[in-house]
């Protein structure tokens, strides 16, 4: 079962690392009922980074909660490893995050009271790591993502695109086998939106499997594949395509201009 | 665990103020309570205080005058042996009176083991060679003071006038006349002039040993060593402590209550301070959650991380008892408390682990809400919901000023923080009301006697003199208002198996004054009043009657009211002497109760009376009430002081909480036009708004409560429900005046400080 501290099988190409089934979430609440996410069918495969895209209001972000278990889902099933986890206590799913799914949000969700290093450490100690591996790990990926000299820093000191590295950093600490990010370059101007997208498709072409929920079109590009959700629903699941070679782009710039 | 302990010290770190003022919190209940303990326990056991600061002995025996005591101290466990002294039985010769002594003769220079505190005049010393030092509670029994000359005779030889230099409290014996003989302390020269014959004299030997648990082992070692034959008489720390053991009802109940009332206002405290705690991190927490923290470790996290501020107060509490147990209580009236000595470690340990589990058990319910935080909360912040309520409406459009009515709004949309900051200043309001009801009830007990059925100030006994001559002396004394005659009669039960302690004072057409707390006095032969504690023993209720016997003659008493009685633990009957001689049992007044005229001191009339009497009349003060419960006072105003500390500490709490959840709304009211000052204005009244209401329920509740519950408490001791009085209006006025000031201070700075935060700091994530 998952959730207890037995690691995750290793992984096995071509199966499906996380997979949901007619997955639904219904919020009851004053204004009435809301249907949020209606059936939806999807995989991502070991190593795959998908993005999930659509307009405000489309049930992105909530499907995002649902797979982290951030949210239980009204009905469907949730797949990880081959393993259904949909139904999973509260503390179990805590123990599942803390092993195998890492999180970025909008809006970072640093612990305010906890400096850089603590924030980082944090995952790897509470996953059972010796205060040295956490150290050395911790080190490892924030000179990784240019934060080695912030390590005592508050996060309130730092701008937006270092909170979100920090974020990234301790999201990756844990090496979870997905990586579920909620518009990380939502609250970023250009150039850090630029530098966190970079460290992404790095983590990517590592081997890191990545949910990436986003609605600008220059971050799904990065996808493999990107899946488009309207009302709740999959609109469009669709491979992105190689880009373009550099020479042919140029001749067609060319032929259209000239 | 390790990620735990990361993030507990990483809060603790971050926020250090509110750390501080959890501990002081902690810290000033442990040591009021400490405190309390201290003197409820050296009041009520004040051998333990004498026995610590005289360094006695556990062990003591009279030998036959010349053993060999050498190989005492070799018995295993003896730290000391302190003498011998030779000591002799004597008399105390005042006119026809004659009071047993023990003369016990020492030298000038004071024993390092075995010592007397002197309470009075000096030590002896040989300037002076008829100089004696006379027990404390025998010099009281006797009247003696230091600098009287008294006759001492012993058995057989001549009699020796002596001079009192000094009256001293031990822990070799218990008080007079409980214990007898009366113990005077002599010079070796004076006890050879007073009982010449050696024989007549005995050797006192002292044995203090290491382990008080070896008592009886160590006392059975050295009779066998010393022979039964040589020891006379042998008597143990616990013989002791036992007859000094003294039940102080009133002063119990008032310090039981007073304990319970900082315990369970800590337990408020922190639960209160914790919610706070926990509302202002939930931020945190949620992400804590997304992080892979399980519900049961954020609420081992949270109550782990309460625990240890608890054990820090605790330990600061205790360290501060300790150092200020002997500069707070060492002033006090011997006759409150005997001797000052802390508590034992067992006690102290008990307190702190009492505390510590209500820290626990306070923290539960706050780190159980703090485990069930939703991690989404980290990523979805949606306002509480809440329209513009009807009132607020109405408001506004009668041009109230907007800033307050938008600012009154936010404080009750959110219900939870509301009822937090709501119901903990409340409790902590009621708390303090509680208090200043003691306080009231005590400054009343001090200043109308009469009212806890202390009516009269001086007793007054024939002495030396006939009844018939007392009694010409004490009805035609100017400085006396009224005189009741009164008899101390013993009563036994129709049942057969109890007695009682009746009294008869006055008579039927003139009833001694008691206080009555339900029903009426007696007013004809055959009625009485009764005491809460005697109604309960014999499960009597007012109108009921009850059949005894007194002297063999049976009476029946329609009991006719109940009365308030600290004194004889609270199981008194009372009636008028008429109901005796008609009953066929007379007995003659054995002693008078007088109630004085306004403005005479009890001194000056017991002077007086002495001086018509030349001395020969026994007149006594009754017990006065300011002394006995000053030391209450002075503890009451310590749990007050704990308690505005609590409430101060609520308040703070419920100041972050407010200002957290309202600055979001602040930045749109602001970014919609409101001045820096509306800001203010609706930020402190967000907070006040909420505290007021709070200190209203508090103060109102404590009015309520206050009276009911001393009255309660005296219930349950057996003085009986009546002496519970409100706090005075100053007392309220000044509570709830201070009260709203904290508040407006609490609210007014951090409002101040958000009111010029920049606008996008403010609406940033």
């Amino acid at each position: 079962m998952i959730g207890n501290t037995r690691p995750l099988a290793a992984p096995v190409a071509g199966t499906a690392l996380l997979r949901t089934t007619r997955l639904t979430k219904i919020f009851h609440g004053d204004g009435g009922t809301v249907h949020a996410i209606r059936g939806v069918d999807l995989s991502v495969a070991r190593g795959e980074f998908v993005a999930v895209t659509g307009p405000s209001g489309s049930g992105k972000s909530t499907l995002l909660h649902l797979i982290g278990g951030l949210e239980p889902p009204t009905s469907g099933e949730i797949w990880l490893d081959d393993h259904r986890i949909d139904g999973l206590s509260q503390a179990r799913w805590a123990v599942l995050r803390r092993r195998h799914i890492g999180f970025v949000f909008q809006f970072f969700n640093l612990v305010s009271n906890m400096t850089v290093a603590d924030n980082v450490e944090l995952p790897a100690l509470m996953s059972g790591a010796s205060r040295r591996q956490a150290k050395a790990r911790r080190e490892e990926l924030l000179a990784e993502l240019g934060l080695a000299g912030k390590t005592r820093a508050a996060p309130g000191r730092l701008s937006g695109g270092e909170q979100q590295r920090v974020a990234l950093a301790r999201a990756l600490a844990n090496r979870p086998s997905i990586l579920l990010a909620d518009e990380p370059t939502g609250n970023l101007d250009s150039s850090n939106s630029a530098d966190v997208l970079r460290l992404l498709g790095r983590v990517h072409d590592q081997g890191q499997a990545i949910l990436l929920v986003t609605h600008e079109a220059r971050a799904a590009c990065l996808a493999d594949r990107v899946i488009n959700l309207f009302d709740g629903m999959v609109a469009d699941d669709a491979a992105v395509l190689p880009p373009p070679r550099s020479s042919l782009a140029a001749a067609g710039v060319v032929r259209l201009t000239g | 665990m390790r990620a735990g302990v990361r993030w507990i010290r990483a809060d603790l770190r971050a926020r250090p103020g509110q750390a501080l003022v959890v501990t002081l919190v902690i810290a000033g209940v442990v040591t009021a309570l400490l405190l309390s303990a201290t003197v409820l326990e050296g009041a009520t056991n004040p051998w333990r205080g004498l026995f610590a600061q005289t360094r006695g002995a556990q062990i003591w025996m009279h030998l036959a005058r010349g053993t060999d005591v050498r190989q005492l101290a070799s018995i295993g466990g003896v730290t000391d042996v302190v003498g011998p002294y030779t000591t002799t039985a004597a008399t105390l010769l005042q006119g026809p009176t004659q009071s047993p002594i023990e003369l016990r003769a020492m030298t000038p220079a004071m024993p390092d083991v075995g010592r007397l505190l002197i309470r009075q005049g000096s030590w002896l010393n040989r300037a002076a060679p008829n100089g004696v030092v006379l027990e404390a509670s025998f010099a009281q029994a006797v009247n003696a003071t230091v600098g009287a000359s008294l006759v001492i005779g012993g058995i057989d030889g001549p009699s020796a006038r002596v001079r009192v230099v000094g009256i001293a409290d031990t822990s070799d014996q218990g008080f007079y006349p409980d214990q007898t003989p009366g113990l005077v302390w002599v010079l070796p020269t004076l006890l050879r002039q007073v009982e010449p014959i050696t024989r007549h004299t005995d050797e006192l030997v002292g044995l203090r040993i290491s382990d008080p648990a070896d008592t009886s082992f160590v006392a059975q070692q050295a009779v066998a060593q010393l022979g039964g034959g040589d020891v006379r008489e042998m008597s143990t720390w616990t013989q002791v402590e036992q007859s000094m053991a003294r039940g102080d009802l009133l002063l119990g109940l008032l310090l039981a209550l007073f304990g319970l009332v900082a315990l369970g206002a800590a337990v408020l405290a922190i639960a209160c301070v914790t919610g706070g705690r926990v509302l202002v991190q939930l931020q945190d927490l949620a992400t804590l959650k997304t992080l892979g923290f399980t519900p049961a470790q954020i609420m081992g996290m949270v109550v782990a991380e309460h625990a240890a501020l608890g054990l820090a107060g605790t330990a600061v509490g205790t360290v501060a008892a300790r150092e200020l147990t002997i500069p707070l209580l060492h002033g006090l009236p011997a006759a409150v408390l005997p001797a000052v000595a802390p508590l034992p470690g067992a006690w102290v340990i008990l307190l702190g682990c009492g505390i510590e589990l209500g820290v626990v058990l306070a923290v539960a319910v706050p780190g159980w809400r703090a485990g069930r935080v939703q991690p989404v909360v980290a990523v979805r912040r949606s306002p509480p919901a809440g329209r513009l309520s009807r009132l607020a409406s109405a408001a506004l459009l009668c041009r109230f000023p907007p800033a307050v009515v938008l600012g009154a709004r936010a404080a009750f949309i959110r219900r939870l923080p509301a009822a937090l900051a709501v119901g903990g200043l409340a409790v902590s309001m009621t708390l303090i009301m509680i208090g200043l009801g003691f306080v009231s009830t005590l400054d009343d007990v001090q200043q109308h006697p009469a009212d806890i059925g202390l009516a009269a100030a001086l007793t007054v006994g024939p002495g030396e003199l006939n009844p018939a001559q007392a009694s010409r002396i004490v009805y035609s004394d100017r400085d006396i208002a009224t005189v009741y005659p009164c008899v101390s009669v013993s009563a036994l039960l129709a049942a057969g198996t109890t007695t009682i302690t009746t009294l008869a004072m006055g008579t039927s057409a003139r009833p001694y004054p008691f206080h009555v707390a339900q029903g009426r006095l007696y007013h004809a032969p055959g009625e009485a009043v009764a005491s809460q504690g005697l109604l309960d023993v014999l499960h009597l209720r007012v109108g009921e009657l009850v059949p005894m016997q007194i002297n063999g003659v049976p009476v029946i008493f329609r009991i006719v009211g109940r009365i308030i009685e600290p004194e004889y633990d609270g199981q008194v009957l009372a009636y008028g002497l008429d109901t005796l001689s008609q009953a066929g049992a007379a007995m003659p007044p054995v002693y008078y109760s007088l109630v004085l005229r306004g403005g005479i001191a009890p001194s000056v009339a017991r002077a007086h009376l002495l001086a018509r009497s030349s001395d020969r009349l026994d007149v006594a003060e009754a017990v006065d009430p300011a002394s006995q419960l000053g030391i209450v006072q002075v503890m009451l105003n310590g749990v007050l002081g704990v308690l505005g500390l609590i409430g101060l500490s609520i308040l703070l709490t419920a100041s972050a909480v407010g200002l957290r959840d309202y600055l979001r709304d602040v930045g749109a009211l602001r970014a919609m036009g409101l001045t820096p000052l509306q800001v203010m204005t609706s930020l402190v009244t967000s907070t006040t708004v909420l505290a007021l209401i709070g200190v209203a329920v508090g103060a109102l509740a404590g009015l309520v409560l206050s009276s009911r519950l001393v009255n309660a408490g005296a219930q349950a001791y057996g003085i009986g429900a009546g002496i519970g009085r409100p706090p005075s209006a100053a007392a309220i006025a000044i509570a709830v005046g201070a009260a709203a000031a904290a508040v407006a201070a609490a609210a007014i700075l951090p409002a101040c400080r958000a009111a010029r935060m920049p606008i996008a700091a403010v609406l940033g994530p």
